[in-house]
């Protein structure tokens, strides 16, 4: 990649997404057959080069530095291309094994991830277990060659759809007596095992996907550990450190949830109306700031800064902008905010409206989804003030 | 003093806060509030003696010829350390203005002025502005009208009518013009980019300010025991700091960054996303500040008070969040307009 610049990479890629990207939106993946054109078109990505350009080359990867995958993401909005669905694998699993796995592990999970080949799901809450992560109780006891896990994973994004899950099982009870993180194992795991049962969740909208996945006496190689035995606490962490940290670019996806507001203001004839002006221009100016916050930590990433304390109020500061985007439209549309995906009636709505307003309450729901995956909102705002501010720790109960 | 200005940015901010530690501290700024008077000459001459008056001052003029990209974490720390001078004023704007108009025949003895830290200048935006910062000490006002005609007016060429200003470290003043003044020339491009650089320099020294409350209040509730802790270890006051500082942490993103523009549309739409982002997130600053220093907080003995009129004085100058979030709106109804 440091033979074509930003400005050459970005007029590839814009010409690339002009050809490729379908012409009608796709439907959503939140149905199994939404879901399956959308893999479709990841295979096509991939097929381009392009499914996680960032990456090494070695891995299927263009070795882009960030500001090309910024230019990339910028691209790929841009042209409205689809929804990206194999998040656990892209954005968490693949630079998790670029980080802990072996090669072997890269060799054998990589390419399928990248192509959407295999959609993996993440395994880390159960139904004693949210906030309090490290009190999982997932078991995984070693026989052999194998593992052998009982236990329930809930509230699991894209379950009902994904091929493989990656889960924290714990390995060493004894430990937790000491310490409740210690003895907890990162195990990836087929949800072709027998003994594996997953059980469709309906999410609160009555989408599909979200999944509960239980195991009993489930057979897990034990190449298949991802780190060491009984030090998964440190991989966990390292994955939700991705899942809140920066996606580089991901600031061009908000513009246009915020352009499709202002089509909303429009459509609503509240071009005129100062609390409407107030509102749009608010959710604007949030993005615009998440837009120079991604800047400033690509260049800080650049020049060889960690970002690690930056990851918690990164995800505080996008879970909250985008519920207010979804939230606003609701509140604009009025009566017809209470209404779910249908704008016949009303004047004037273009295509692009039309497209987001389909998916909005559906984006509404994520968003406030979103302030609770990953680490709630008020997990964040102890991790911000205990370990970036250095307040006194709460006094805990052991 | 300009080849100390041959550094770059970051050395730029540590250099200004170092001296503004040193020389702008709360006991300067004790004696200015005693005194009933923001401007100290010492002070001035020291900001000049450095570099940082003279910084964007062209080489031709006697300055070290720097962009204002490389101011945006000096004008942070004015924030932070409350500064009472028209540092943004006058090394920035007024610099800029005059810059502009190189062929003007006062330009050199104007630019040189400033380099060198005799004059003292201020700037009004005809249009907007009916308190002027800093206008009582100013040797020069520049006047930018709404059609980009920029006038210059020598003290005694106007009248300054100082008002009762919410931070007497941050003086403002009604300036009424006698007479045409002096026209430097008409350039709606220059008017822009200045009302710009006012905007986008108000939000690093909001950020600024913003960041010192937030810092103060980390400070204190960490010291400060009640029921046998300290405050600071309750949930209930831990999560309110972190919501302050997710703002002001993004409120610095977003004012550094919007000096880093590729064309006068992208300017313009940073700036205000800034200053309205930087007052927002200064009010949530300015407001558990206060709530969270309790009693203490209230009293003029504590100088907590500086940083909350500044954050106040500044919310309110170059365009108010709400007026800017308005115009950024307009700006998309129009542009979206235009793509259908």
């Amino acid at each position: 990649m440091t033979m074509i610049s930003v400005a050459e990479f970005r007029a590839e890629v814009r010409a690339w997404l002009a050809e490729h990207v379908p012409a009608e939106p796709l439907p959503s993946w939140t149905d199994q057959a939404g879901f399956d054109q959308h893999r479709t078109w990841e295979r096509t990505l991939f097929e381009g080069g392009y499914a996680a350009v960032d990456w090494p080359e070695e891995y299927g990867g263009r070795g882009a530095g960030l500001q090309h995958t910024i230019a990339f993401a910028e691209e790929y909005y841009r042209a409205r291309a689809p929804e990206r669905v194999n998040m656990g694998g892209l954005y968490l699993l693949g630079p998790v094994l670029m980080q802990y796995g072996t090669e072997e592990q890269r060799r054998r999970w990589i390419p399928d991830l990248l192509s959407c080949r295999t959609i993996w799901c993440q395994g880390f809450s159960e139904p004693g277990s949210g906030s309090d992560l490290a009190s999982l109780r997932t078991r995984a006891v070693r026989d052999g060659d194998h593992y052998v896990v009982n236990g329930q994973k809930i509230w699991t994004s894209m379950g009902g759809f994904a091929d493989w899950i990656f889960a924290l099982v714990r390995t060493d009870p004894d430990a937790a007596k000491e310490r409740k993180h210690a003895g907890i194992t990162f195990l990836c795991i087929d949800l072709r095992t027998p003994g594996v049962e997953v059980r469709p969740l309906a999410m609160v909208d009555g989408t599909e996907g979200f999944a509960e996945v239980f195991f009993t006496d489930v057979h897990v190689p034990v190449e298949n550990v991802v780190g060491e035995v009984d030090q998964g606490w440190k991989v966990a962490m390292s994955t939700l450190g991705f899942e809140r940290g920066a996606v580089f670019g991901d600031h061009a996806k908000f513009s246009n949830d915020v352009a499709a507001l202002a089509g909303l203001v429009a459509v609503r004839g509240l071009a005129e109306d100062s609390l409407a002006l107030d509102e749009l221009g608010r959710v604007l100016v949030e993005t615009e700031v998440y837009r120079a916050n991604v800047y400033r930590l690509a260049a800080l990433a650049e020049a060889g800064g960690n970002l690690d304390s930056t990851a918690s109020i990164n995800k505080l500061y996008w879970t909250e902008m985008q519920h207010d985007i979804f939230a606003t439209g609701l509140r604009l549309m009025a009566e017809d905010g209470a209404v779910v995906g249908d704008l016949a009636g009303l004047a004037g709505v273009d295509a692009v409206t039309a497209d987001a307003w389909r998916d909005w309450h559906h984006r509404y729901w994520y968003a406030r989804a979103a302030m609770i995956f990953g680490g709630t909102s008020e997990i964040q705002r102890n991790i911000i003030s205990e370990r970036v501010l250095g307040l006194p720790m709460e006094p805990r109960r052991s | 003093m300009t080849e100390t200005l041959d550094i770059d940015r970051g050395e730029l901010e540590q250099v200004t806060g170092d001296l503004l530690a040193r020389h702008c501290d709360v006991a300067h700024l004790r004696d200015r509030l005693e005194a009933g008077g923001a401007h100290a000459p010492a002070l001035w001459w020291r900001l000049a003696e450095t570099g940082l008056v003279s910084a964007l001052v062209p080489a031709e003029f006697g300055g070290a010829g720097l962009e204002p990209a490389h101011l945006p974490g000096v004008l942070h720390a004015t924030g932070y350390h409350a500064l009472p001078e028209p540092l943004l004023e006058t090394a920035v704007l007024a610099v800029t203005l005059l810059a502009a108009f190189p062929d003007h025949p006062d330009a050199d003895a104007r630019l040189g002025g400033i380099a060198e830290g005799s004059l003292l200048a201020t700037v009004r935006f005809g249009d907007a502005d009916r308190h002027v910062a800093f206008a009582a000490d100013a040797h020069l006002v520049l006047d930018v009208a709404p059609d980009g005609a920029v006038t210059a007016y020598a003290a005694d060429q106007l009248e300054v009518v100082p008002a009762a200003g919410v931070d007497p470290l941050r003086p403002v003043a009604a300036v009424i013009p006698h007479g045409a003044g002096d026209l430097l020339g008409t350039s709606p491009d220059v008017a822009a980019h200045v009302r710009d650089l006012a905007v986008a320099g108000a939000a690093c020294q909001l950020a600024g300010a913003a960041r010192r409350l937030l810092d103060l209040t980390v400070e204190y509730v960490a010291d400060r025991h009640q029921f046998g802790r300290p405050v600071g270890s309750f949930q209930a006051v831990k999560h309110k700091i972190a919501d302050v500082a997710v703002g002001v942490d993004m409120a610095e993103a977003a004012a550094l960054g919007a000096f880093g523009a590729e064309d006068a549309h992208d300017r313009a739409r940073r700036a205000a996303s800034a200053k309205a982002y930087a007052g927002q997130a200064a009010d949530r600053a300015n407001v558990e500040a206060l709530q969270l220093h309790g009693g203490i907080g209230f009293t003029w003995e504590h100088h907590l008070h500086v940083w909350l009129k500044r954050t106040m004085s500044l919310t309110a100058a170059h365009g108010t969040p709400a007026a800017h979030r308005r115009t950024l709106a307009r700006d998309l109804l129009a542009r979206i307009g235009e793509e259908e």
